[in-house]
């Protein structure tokens, strides 16, 4: 319904009108074609005219002004998106940066790929050269153009891989190896393409630029009046580091944030049910997995064998994960590949018996350390759960933190919703080759895909465990805003950016207000 | 030994035997007061550790009781009831009731048996507790063996049961047996206190723990335990923890058992060792009495032998002073001064003994006195009975040709002449045999004294046998045997002396072998001596005639005046050296001379 609104509103008014509590068209739907500059009095007292003739939808009316409070769990020290993180911090530092920043491409659930700063694009095909038209007129926060040079030059700095050139209005990207996957590529936050100014601070052609910046604490970005998508709503986003989910739970609970971070197994409980916020998970995006070091003790295939066939998933996923996420035994879940059910994630323990007898390892009567992250709270029960389930057929695993370490257990982010990319870069964090791809035209078609996953698995490097979500959470004063369900918070049509805020009372009242 | 030192020695070892007995009974009552002070401390320990035990035990079922009864557990128990599938809510249950009572232990358990909640292992939950349907009731704490994700542990656990419907939710909760529950115990000092938690089908160093957790020095407990493992009995035992015996410690092993939750007899008879409390008591303080005793024992016995010693001198002396007196004088009297005599100073045994000692030398004097007396007459007897004898033999000849000078002259004058001239011949050949008897005398009575000067002997030897050459040859039936040693010493000597002593002795060997035989002179060396035999192959001595050889003017023969071997040992005896003789019947005699090579100097002054 309040879609419907804004495209009636959009029709008849495709201008705003100052910071008043007009409302505005969705960033994402009308993209570029609106400016508040543009607005004009003549049309501001029409729109004015006819909102009050729509009265009975006033207290859902959008209208600018307003900070959003938002919690995040890390406590990062620095504004970038490091290349081996945590995927709390992955998703904290994706979140944050994103509202700073744009890519040249964005995709949807679906993988498709969608404008952002580059209106068109095609390839030859070989896929090794690709060429981008830009948006005109798009500025960076620091008023300079984000010319085709300029874009050309950040994207060559993060790829020296690349031979990255500018045109007249466009950016070309060439290599020596074909780029089947380029546009899944470019559409990762890594990819966000932002300078920095002499504070390090990132400058972008986002929707918000940084206003201050207490490192590990406190990052407050007001609203970019230039931003090509328009202004937001919202006048500024306030985003508090180094909140634990229960700490924010809490906040949330109290009315003393806006938006958080949420377990997934804490969004199936309590807040489910709670009338004063609403909660979502997204698809699962991350793989949970035991990874075997490299110099682990247990080098054995049968001995790994066992230990992938000794463990109960389920179990683990109804209770410890309170059903969130799904039993995995391949590395992409089955929302991306639609193969995953071929890989079995059945605990069959006579088996895991049987393979332990044939195992030489056995006789040795090693204890095998697992660790885990210690800041994941689920991470120690699972781990727990598992050694447990390793002793029942024989197998001797002790959970530590200290020690040597065999075996790890991780989570590791899938943060695209193309396959071939989530697998390359899952099979980067896990510490495993690079999948090899054919590099034929026909590439990534599924079979290649199946092909190259199963390589990965083979010889029990990795054991999937569960394929999990990302939750988030936002109180009742937050409107027009739906997680993504690829876990950002920047998708198309679903950014922080298109938000505005409500007073409680309004809230409150609000029929809809509850689970989505 | 002398007397003095056996008399030291006597007192000493009394001494030192006395301490030694007396440190033995002292030793022994300490170390029996030590035993049962020991004992008894080990005994108030396992009291204090059973007392304990048992109010834990009340206190963990008081505890398990408030769990079972709290709102949460009703309302699991109420959920069961309802047929709730979905456990994974009560999941960190476990763990929230048990830090609210304070428990290491508890566990929600299902009417099937699944763990629903475990506070202990949180990842235990859907797993069986195949011990809890048997151990369930209103009865009291028991000893449980606890699986944990880090390895077993010992546990007191009590279990209690809320039911709220048809359907029961055991609550199993417990405290840790460990470190923990060994330091409530109030120790006395000198006493330790271990417990070992038999989790492991082999003794496991790790299970053993103090007060601070796993025990140092395990492995010499082990045997110990062993014992009790196997006997199920109390067993009791010394455990050396260095070289010092100080260090020991006297270990009383209790047994802890607990039901066999495992078997499927549950009567109490068919019991597990789950544990083994261990009551330790310090050796050091009886070693160290024991030491001080000891050492105590050893000065007053060192002080006791110094005494002892100074003490049985002084006695010593005052008992053995007319011993060594007596001593003495029995020395001097054996060495021919029959005049020493004993001081008597006492009127005990030993002024008694000295006063018959000096009566017995007196009575030896004279005795001696008389024996030289009658000695002197017998010589004087003897002398006058070889006087008459030597002298008669010529004075019957001389009577017989007087008579017949006056029977001539009476009856036959004309043949008196004739039996003049006989007659005086034959006297004149009588009156020369008195002549050469009383010479013999005259020179034994005036032996001269020798005139010393280096003298080979071997020569003296070949001087007489050249002297009997002619003798010898005329009788071939003795020959001559020789054996002179070469570079035989020179001795200081009177050659004309010895000369007549051997030519003595071949004269007696001649005379011996009527018949004839063998004559053997041997010379030689016997360390500073020389030394001369003569030996005969005749018809031996009887023994009774060796010890009467040398008496003088004794005789075997017909016609000796026994002087001859009576020079022979007066030139021997001149010569400070010795003269001895061997004679075995009807094969021979050897007379064996030792002559020094210098003269003695008690001889220089000899007359």
């Amino acid at each position: 319904m309040r879609h419907i609104a804004y495209l009636f509103l959009a029709a008849i008014s495709p201008a705003r009108v100052g910071t008043g509590a007009l409302a505005r068209p969705s960033r994402a739907k009308l993209g570029c074609c609106l400016r508040p500059r543009q607005l004009s009095i003549r049309h501001g007292l029409l729109g004015a005219a006819l909102l009050t003739s729509i009265i009975a939808a006033a207290e859902t009316r959008p209208h600018y002004g307003g900070t959003l409070r938002v919690m995040m769990q890390s406590a990062t020290d620095a504004l970038e998106l490091p290349a081996n993180t945590t995927p709390a911090d992955y998703w904290d530092a994706a979140r944050t940066l994103s509202l700073i920043g744009d890519t040249l491409v964005k995709l949807d659930a679906q993988g498709r790929p969608e404008p952002a700063l580059a209106v068109a694009w095609q390839s030859d095909p070989s896929a090794r050269q690709w060429q981008f038209t830009l948006r005109r007129g798009v500025k960076f926060h620091d008023g300079s153009a984000a010319s085709p040079a300029a874009i050309a030059q950040i994207l060559g700095t993060l790829h020296s891989g690349w031979n990255v050139r500018a045109s007249a209005d466009s950016v070309s990207i060439e290599s020596e190896t074909p780029m089947p996957s380029l546009l899944a590529e470019l559409a990762l936050p890594r990819n966000l393409l932002l300078k920095r100014n002499g504070n390090g601070f990132p400058i972008g052609t986002g929707a918000f630029l940084v206003a201050e910046w207490q490192p590990g604490k406190l990052l407050k970005l007001a609203a970019n009046e230039e931003s090509w998508a328009g202004r937001p709503f919202v006048d500024a986003v306030e985003i508090e580091f180094g909140k634990s989910l229960r700490d924010q739970a809490i906040a949330l609970e109290l009315d003393k944030t806006d938006v958080i971070e949420a377990a997934p197994q804490a969004v199936g409980g309590a807040q489910r049910h709670s009338t004063s916020s609403s909660s979502s998970l997204s698809l699962p995006v991350e793989l949970l997995a035991l990874v075997f070091s490299a110099n682990s003790k247990a080098h054995d295939p049968r001995l790994r064998e066992a230990l992938a066939l000794a463990i109960d998933r389920k179990p683990i996923q109804s209770v410890l994960l309170k059903g969130a996420g799904e039993p995995a035994a391949s590395i992409l879940p089955n929302w991306m590949t639609g193969y995953s059910a071929v890989f079995s994630a059945q605990a069959n323990p006579q088996r895991a018996r049987a393979l332990l007898a044939d195992s030489r390892q056995l006789a040795l009567n090693l204890s095998y350390g697992l660790s885990y992250d210690p800041r994941d709270p689920q991470a120690q029960l699972i781990a727990e759960r598992i050694a447990l389930n390793a002793r029942e057929v024989g197998i001797t695993v002790q959970v530590s933190l200290s020690g040597a370490e065999d075996i790890r257990l991780m989570r590791v982010v899938l943060p695209s919703p193309d396959p071939a990319t989530s697998l390359t870069e899952a099979a980067r964090q896990l510490g495993l080759p690079q999948p090899g791809f054919p590099t034929t035209p026909r590439g990534n078609s599924l079979d290649d895909l199946y092909q190259a996953e199963r390589s990965l698995l083979n010889g029990y490097a990795v054991i999937p465990l569960f394929h999990l979500p990302v939750a988030s959470a936002g109180s009742a004063r937050v409107r027009d805003w739906e997680p993504g369900r690829l876990g950002e918070w920047s998708e198309a049509g679903l950014s922080l950016a298109d938000v505005w805020l409500t007073d409680r009372r309004l809230a409150d009242s609000r029929p809809e207000a509850g689970s989505r | 030994m002398s007397f003095r030192k056996k008399l030291l020695l006597l007192f000493a070892a009394t001494v030192l035997l006395c301490v030694a007995v007396i440190s033995a009974s002292v030793y022994s009552t300490i170390r029996r007061s030590f035993e049962q002070a020991n004992q008894d401390r080990a005994n108030a320990v396992a009291a204090q550790f059973r007392s304990e035990f048992q109010r834990r035990g009340l206190e963990v079922v008081r505890k398990v009781e408030s769990v079972a009864a709290s709102e949460t557990v009703q309302h699991i128990a109420l959920d069961m009831n309802r047929g709730a599938t979905d456990s994974s809510d009560y999941v960190s249950e476990a763990r929230a009731l048990a830090g609210q009572q304070q428990l290491d232990f508890l566990e929600l358990v299902d009417n099937r048996g699944t763990t629903l909640s475990s506070a202990q292992w949180q990842a235990k939950f859907g797993y069986p507790e195949t011990a809890i349907p048997a151990a369930a009731g209103p009865g009291g704490a028991f000893l449980k063996r606890e699986e944990l994700a880090d390895g077993a542990t010992l546990g007191l656990f009590a279990v209690r049961v809320a039911r709220v419907g048809e359907q029961p939710l055991y609550v199993i909760g417990g405290e840790r047996l460990d470190q923990g529950f060994l330091s409530t115990l109030d120790i006395p000092a000198g006493t330790s206190v271990l417990l070992y938690q038999n989790l492991d089908a082999k003794w496991n160093p790790k299970s053993l723990l103090d007060l601070n957790g796993p025990a140092a020095g395990a492995d010499k407990i082990a045997p110990l335990v062993a014992r009790v493992r196997d006997t199920l009995q109390e067993s009791q035992g010394v455990i050396h923890w260095t070289s010092d015996s100080a260090d020991a410690e006297v270990f009383h092993a209790i047994p802890l058992t607990g039901p066999n939750l495992s078997s499927a007899n549950q009567s109490g008879a068919n019991r597990q060792l789950m544990g083994v409390l261990l009551v330790g008591s310090s050796r050091r303080p009886l070693i160290e009495l024991q030491r001080q005793v000891v050492s105590t024992a050893m000065l007053v016995g060192g002080a006791g032998i110094l005494v002892a010693v100074l003490a049985s001198l002084w006695f010593a002396a005052r008992v053995t002073r007319p011993v060594v007196s007596l001593a003495e004088a029995a020395r001097r009297v054996a060495a021919g001064d029959l005049g020493a005599k004993v001081e008597v100073e006492s009127s005990d045994e030993l002024g008694e003994l000295a006063a018959s000692f000096n009566r017995m030398t007196e009575d030896l004097v004279q005795q001696k006195d008389r024996t030289l007396q009658a000695e002197r007459v017998a010589a004087w007897r003897e002398l006058a009975r070889r006087l008459a004898h030597e002298l008669k033999n010529p004075l019957f000849p001389l009577q017989v040709t007087v008579e017949n000078l006056m029977r001539a002259k009476q009856k036959s004058p004309e043949m008196f002449e004739e039996v003049f001239h006989e007659g005086t011949a034959t006297l004149l050949a009588e009156i020369n045999n008195l002549k050469t008897i009383i010479g013999r005398f005259s020179e034994f009575s005036k032996m001269p004294q020798p005139q010393r000067r280096p003298t080979q002997v071997n020569d003296v030897v070949r001087s007489v046998l050249r002297v009997f050459h002619a003798q010898l040859q005329e009788k071939n039936q003795i020959s001559v045997h020789t054996e002179l040693a070469e570079a035989l010493p020179e001795i200081s000597a009177d050659p004309d002396l010895l000369h007549r002593a051997l030519q003595n002795l071949v004269l007696n060997a001649i005379d011996a072998m009527p018949q004839g035989g063998e004559l053997a002179i041997r010379t030689g060396t016997l360390g500073d001596r020389v030394e001369l035999s003569v030996s005969d192959t005749g018809s031996g001595l009887t023994q009774e005639e060796c010890g009467r050889l040398f008496t003088p003017y004794y005789t075997t023969k017909q016609h000796g005046t026994g002087l001859g071997l009576a020079i022979v040992q007066s030139v021997v005896s001149d010569h400070g050296g010795k003269i001895s003789v061997e004679s075995t019947k009807e094969k021979g005699t050897t007379f064996r001379i030792e002559l020094p090579c210098e003269p003695q100097p008690w001889q220089t002054g000899q007359t």
